[in-house]
């Protein structure tokens, strides 16, 4: 098989994901595969990725195709460089086989907040994919695509992950670069990745991951090696924290994780209760200091420099308003806003001041539970399984409260990853794993064992 | 309610967003509804003077002082919205007006 | 009612960097419009900010040579205001959290003499675009050249009491900034710019009046004249029992009038938060140490051993150690065997005027030296050495040769001269017999026809004994 052959079957797959309504693509082209098959045929040494091809939500820049960010007042734009990820996928062999579409900016939990249209569940149309990265989680999970390019800044590469039954891995904050990916919430935005299996993801973190000096919050640190295949989790302690199993978790939810935890058990695992007191606050938390720096980092889009005009601009102001008035959607204009109250004079330190010093809390618990020597900890990754679209369209805060497990991890800054632990009414459920700071290997090692011990695909009996 | 439609105004101009009359007040009960629900935190206590902090971050790694201006693989014509002899063109400053 | 000012000035200067504050573009002043630009400079979505290390370099030495406290930890925050040249809607800068605190200038003041001005504060930040209002009719356009180029913004305390001081502190701060060689501080390019504050309170009087900020002011002369200005305009209004308003003015050097600015009634509000792309800037003490030891002596402590190692006058000294290099070359003369006093002289004199117009000394020291030791052992008169200096220059030749090729050379060979004193004496017997009867001012009608008879290049030291003895041994 030649790239060339890859490329065609991608497309292909592509054009069924097209015609199936998922709306799940921006940007691709077959001919731009083509050209990227010929790319990566001419590479003298096969990569780590060699043929793969990749899809890339769209809020990672690309030279060759557009970067929209799910935005109007982006439609048409052209970024002229790409993302340090991309790069080195690109160099690592793999194909960039589409933008993908998202909530604008990534700013949601449903993916029914793009300027495009929104992303329909793999196997419940009338469902939503999860949010903000729905588009990536959709390739993969159709199989178009083996493994996909998200970013995660509260749960967004996690909870679409854990909706669409994929494996979703948010690395540690820093360990990828951010350079090239269009600014969210900047002290929580990962570069995070998708795969059909915890391998194929871990291939494509470790291929996009690693030091890079254009980002000043990338770590130097070395790449680990690949998790090994282990078959027991002899000698290894399992944290669950109670604050993630709340009387109102979903009950095919609470059933599946239970069967995990048994199982762990039975794979020679130590599992203990632990307690993170401070989880109730990271909502909120969360829904001061990403909306802070939201509103700071969608400045730049004032329609003078790229990005397109909207409305009279008789004079700059004008052109100011106009532009960002009509360009952001609903969803974006409200998390500016409540960025631009929290930042305000009179207000940043009973919000935003406040928040970080809640936030320290937060990581202050996981700190405490990994030092008590936890390993790992394992929650459900959602409250429920795939919501039905236009649920909480209405109510943001419900909409924000679908983040309620993952985000503390984003907040603490660790490594998390959903996978998927079964099935409840015929959606899938995802379980996640949380660890302590650069130690994405041992959790990938864990979940690894148990994508093999469970049948992530299997009806959860209750 | 905590947030005023005077108030959701002024932040809208802050911002640079316009706002239309029509959507103000589901905009303003949502903004209240947002700030209200993050107002809880103000219920968590202070730390006290002896509570051990988060870890002090990695200090910012500095770039040594070489020419190496980061690529533009297309003109800035080539994405802004309006170019004249290589400058950017916006409107003229009307209220801004600090010349 | 007596009003007292009180005056604080910000000076922002541009670091002397290679590369902008957070990208890899140049620096480089008057390159045609949006040509230094890069993808983090413009602004464009995806991209981030990474320090340079010689603009937190330049910054420190500057905090040192202040006298500042350099911060172990300071950090970088975003302000944030909506204006065409400033591409991320906010600029990159420190707030509360500044590189450095709590130094002081110490200055010349026309009123007080010499007084300490505190510094406040000196923080680093990047610099916005150009924009220009006045090209297209109803347009704006903007280069973003500059957009990112370092700058260390220095903050007196609100201590200075009049324009003329506000002068003398500008003056101070330019002369220690030069020296130490962090900043061009041309205000011409842009790379010294100043705003300053000023309010008025009834003399005596321990509480503040309402402060006035005006803005970009492009002189130094212009600082005092906008002060002078805007003093004159708030005392009319408080005479007139009115009150003034905070407001952003800027200064019309044409009409010498100061103007508000029309500013909407929110952009006062900055949002300041850190900036979550850069982690706290941490600067261990051996390296702000090491910054310190390459600092040179700084110009006070200079002038004071200028006055008592080489006996100079504080005016001497004061001019020869106006610039770091002029002072360097003074010493480099004396260095190179010259006489103090005189080496002051030349430096002063002849040397600066070519050093003004050039920016370079066209002498070397060693020549300089040499040159002042011919006048002192006699071989050239002052007069003459001036024109050997005029045509000293790298490829001219010793001064010794330059001399003799323009005759300059004092003769001083004792018959020679004899020769010349006896022709002289013969050819003016009345003036002899008349210098024996009495009258000894003739002396110097002699020595007068002795240099011209030698065409000037006799030592006139040397004749007026040869002259005397002739005179009186006859």
């Amino acid at each position: 098989m030649t790239a060339v052959t890859a490329a065609r079957a991608t497309g292909q797959a592509l054009e069924r994901a097209e015609a199936a309504g998922l709306n799940a693509t921006l940007a691709w082209s077959n001919t731009a595969l083509e050209a990227e098959a010929a790319r990566v045929d001419s590479m003298p040494v096969p990569g780590p990725l060699h043929r793969l091809p990749v899809a890339i939500k769209d809020n990672i820049c690309t030279a060759e195709q557009p970067t929209t960010c799910g935005s109007k007042l982006l439609e048409g734009y052209h970024s002229p460089y790409s993302a340090t990820v991309v790069d080195r996928l690109r160099a690592a062999g793999a194909m960039v086989a589409c933008k993908t579409n998202l909530d604008e900016f990534g700013m949601g939990s449903s993916t029914e907040h793009s300027a495009f249209g929104r992303v329909k569940h793999p196997l419940a149309p009338e469902r939503v994919p999860g949010g903000s990265s729905g588009g990536s989680a959709v390739l993969v999970a159709v199989g178009a695509v083996p493994m996909a390019l998200g970013s995660d800044t509260g749960g967004s590469v996690r909870q679409p992950a854990a909706f669409c039954g994929v494996v979703g891995v948010k690395p540690t904050y820093g360990r990828v670069s951010r350079y090239g990916l269009v600014a969210f919430g900047s002290s929580l935005d990962c570069v995070s990745v998708f795969g059909k299996t915890v391998s194929d993801a871990e291939s494509l973190l470790w291929a996009v991951a690693g030091h890079d000096w254009r980002d000043a919050t990338s770590v130097d640190r070395p790449i680990p090696d690949r998790a090994p295949a282990r078959t027991t989790l002899e000698g290894v302690t399992i944290g669950v924290p109670v604050e993630y199993f709340p009387a109102d978790l979903d009950a095919g939810i609470g059933a599946g994780c239970q069967a995990v935890i048994a199982r762990m058990r039975e794979l020679g695992a130590r599992v203990v209760q632990v307690l993170l007191p401070h989880t109730r606050y990271a909502v909120p938390t969360y829904y001061i200091v990403a909306p802070a720096e939201a509103a700071s980092n969608l400045a730049r889009f004032d329609g003078g420099r790229y990005g397109a005009r909207r409305g009279p601009h008789a004079d700059i102001a004008a052109l100011y308003q106009g532009t960002r008035g009509h360009g952001f959607g609903a969803e974006v204009r409200r998390r500016i806003l409540t960025g631009t109250y929290v930042l305000s004079a009179g207000y940043a330190e009973a919000y935003y001041v406040k928040a970080q010093s809640v936030r320290a809390r937060i990581a202050a618990d996981f700190t405490a539970v990994f030092a008590g020597g936890v390993d790992c900890l394992f929650t459900p990754t959602t409250p429920t399984p795939a919501f039905a679209a236009g649920d909480k369209i209405q109510d943001p805060v419900a909409m924000y409260l679908a983040d309620i497990f993952v985000c503390p991890a984003s907040l603490a800054g660790i490594p998390a990853l959903s996978l998927p632990i079964g099935r409840t009414k015929g959606l899938p459920i995802g379980g996640q794993l949380m660890a302590p700071m650069f130690e994405e290997a041992s959790m990938l090692g864990i979940a690894k064992l148990l994508e093999r011990s469970l049948d992530g695909s299997a009806e959860v009996v209750r | 309610m905590s947030v005023s439609a005077e108030a959701v105004l002024r932040l809208a101009q802050l911002a640079e967003l316009a706002v239309a009359d029509a959507e103000l007040p589901a905009l303003t009960a949502q903004l209240d509804r947002i700030v209200t629900f993050v107002a809880q935190l103000a219920t968590v206590p202070n730390p006290s003077e002896h509570a051990a902090g988060p870890p002090e971050p990695a200090p910012v790694a500095l770039r040594p002082d070489v020419v190496r201006p980061a690529g533009l693989a297309r003109d800035i014509s080539a994405f802004a919205p309006e170019v004249v002899d290589g400058f950017f063109v916006v409107p003229r400053l009307g209220a801004m007006d600090g010349s | 009612m007596s009003w007292e000012m009180v005056i604080g000035l910000e000076v922002h200067l541009q670091l002397g960097t290679r590369s902008k504050m957070f990208c890899g573009c140049p620096t480089t002043f008057g390159n045609p419009p949006n040509t230094n630009v890069c993808p983090v400079c413009l602004g464009l979505p995806g991209t981030l900010p990474v320090p340079n290390e010689s603009a937190v370099r330049l910054g420190t030495r500057a905090a040192l040579a202040l006298g500042c406290t350099v911060h172990r930890r300071s950090r970088f925050a975003r302000k944030h205001y909506f204006y065409p040249d400033l591409p991320k809607g906010y600029q990159i800068t420190q707030y509360d959290r500044p590189l450095a605190t709590g130094g002081a200038v110490v200055i010349d003041s026309p009123e007080r003499g010499a007084i300490e001005i505190p510094i406040d504060r000196l923080h680093l930040e990047e610099d916005a675009g150009k924009s220009l209002h006045d090209r297209l009719p109803g347009k704006t356009l903007v280069d973003l050249n500059r957009a990112g180029v370092p700058l260390a913004e220095i903050v007196s305390a609100p201590v200075l009491r009049s324009p003329a001081e506000a002068r003398a502190y500008l003056t101070a701060l330019k002369q220690l900034l030069t020296w130490i060689e962090v900043s061009e501080c041309s205000m011409e390019k842009g790379s010294l710019r100043v705003d300053a504050n000023i309010s008025l309170r009834p003399l005596g009087a321990a509480r503040l009046g309402t402060r006035t900020e005006i803005k970009n002011l492009n002189s130094f002369s212009n600082v005092e004249r906008a002060l002078v200005a805007e003093s004159a305009r708030q005392q009319a209004i408080l005479d007139g029992g009115g009150a003034v308003t905070q407001v952003s003015l800027t200064f019309n050097a044409d009409t010498g009038q100061v103007r508000a600015m029309r500013e909407k009634e929110a952009s006062r509000d900055y949002r300041y938060f850190p900036d979550p792309d850069l982690p706290p800037l941490l600067l261990d003490e051996a390296w702000v140490a090491a910054c310190r030891a390459e600092l040179p002596e700084l110009p006070a402590a200079r002038r004071a051993r200028l006055i008592s190692e080489f006996g100079l006058s504080p005016y001497d000294a004061g001019v020869v150690n106006g610039e770091r290099r002029v002072a360097d070359y003074f010493e480099a003369v004396v260095g190179a065997g010259a006489d103090p006093k005189t080496a002051a002289n030349w430096v002063s004199g002849e040397a600066m005027i070519g050093f003004n117009a050039t920016g370079t000394f066209a002498v070397s020291a060693a020549q300089l030296a040499q040159l002042i030791g011919m006048v002192r052992d006699g071989v050239v008169s002052h007069q003459a050495a001036r024109q050997v200096y005029a045509e000293l220059g790298p490829a001219a030749g010793e001064p010794r040769q330059v001399a003799e090729r323009l005759g300059l050379l004092q003769i001083r060979d004792t018959v020679a001269l004899e020769r010349w004193v006896t022709e002289v004496l013969g050819a003016h017997p009345a003036e002899v017999e008349r210098f024996r009867g009495g009258e000894t001012k003739l002396l110097g009608f002699f020595t007068g026809q002795v240099m011209k008879r030698s065409q000037g290049q006799a030592d006139p030291q040397r004749i007026q004994p040869i002259l005397v003895a002739k005179l009186r041994g006859e």
